[in-house]
């Protein structure tokens, strides 16, 4: 197992103080929302045995899929259902706050979807979940995420008896 | 801003009763976020998963994160000790 260093949240706290000063000073829409309760749920059944979804945060859409919406102040909290069975190929990225060259080369730098049909073929995870979730993660005022986006996707999920989930930002 | 967007899904996830695990590369914004477990790699935004045509890398970044899901027994963010371009 790789050896990993655990984070003190109380390293970090002044950094993020600053990032949420200078995002309200660029975006007038811009609000601090910050996850309340801490949630923390363990696996359920061994991962040999539970289904597994992937949230893309990037921008990932399908070619055939309205883009995201990247040139308002506002952002865009919609997402995108991704079928399991997608042609790679056809995946997009539409972000403009990161730089998405080497999304567009491999985009599983982004969607690791064909690494994790590996890991079902391994037999380290059970399944794959038949939908996946694009999002575009640029949204200076979080509320309609919070309150629309995660119950819809949580929703979506639980509908395709989903055990794990593995988000990817951009 | 992404990181955040992640945060609030990923608690509603864990909240609706699914275990789930994300990559990050602002780590201070996902502590804000408390989201339930996190690995923090120094990559530039944009190459979560590692470098483009790096399948090797990108698996080695998916096991690490169901290690962490079978490890963990408490929220957590930990640091990968990976680099940019000299990973390993």
């Amino acid at each position: 197992m790789t050896d990993v260093r655990r984070l003190d949240p109380a390293e970090l706290g002044a950094k993020y103080e600053q990032w949420i000063e200078l995002i309200s000073k660029n975006h007038h829409a811009s609000n601090p929302r910050v996850v309340e309760r801490q949630q923390f749920t363990p696996l359920r059944r061994p991962l040999s045995e539970s289904r597994v979804a992937l949230v893309g945060s990037a921008g990932v859409h399908l070619v055939d899929q309205p883009p995201f919406h990247v040139e308002t102040v506002a952002g865009d909290p919609t997402y995108r259902l991704l079928p399991d069975d997608l042609d790679m190929s056809t995946l997009r990225f539409t972000h403009t706050h990161y730089d998405t060259a080497s999304a567009q080369k491999d985009p599983n730098v982004v969607f690791p979807l064909d690494r994790l049909h590996e890991a079902v073929a391994a037999g380290r995870i059970g399944s794959a979940s038949r939908v996946h979730i694009g999002m575009m993660g640029f949204n200076p005022d979080p509320t309609p995420i919070a309150e629309e986006t995660a119950p819809a996707v949580a929703a979506v999920l639980e509908t395709e008896d989903v055990d794990v989930v593995v988000l990817v930002p951009g | 801003m992404c990181h955040r967007s992640v945060g609030l899904v990923q608690s509603e996830l864990e909240a609706a009763g699914m275990s789930t695990v994300s990559v990050c590369l602002r780590p201070d914004i996902s502590l804000a976020m408390k989201v339930p477990r996190a690995i923090y790699l120094r990559f530039p935004l944009g190459n979560p998963m590692g470098e483009p045509g790096r399948a090797d890398q990108q698996s080695r970044i998916l096991e690490d994160l169901f290690d962490l899901l079978e490890t963990a027994d408490e929220p957590q963010v930990v640091e990968l000790p990976y680099r940019w371009r000299r990973w390993l």
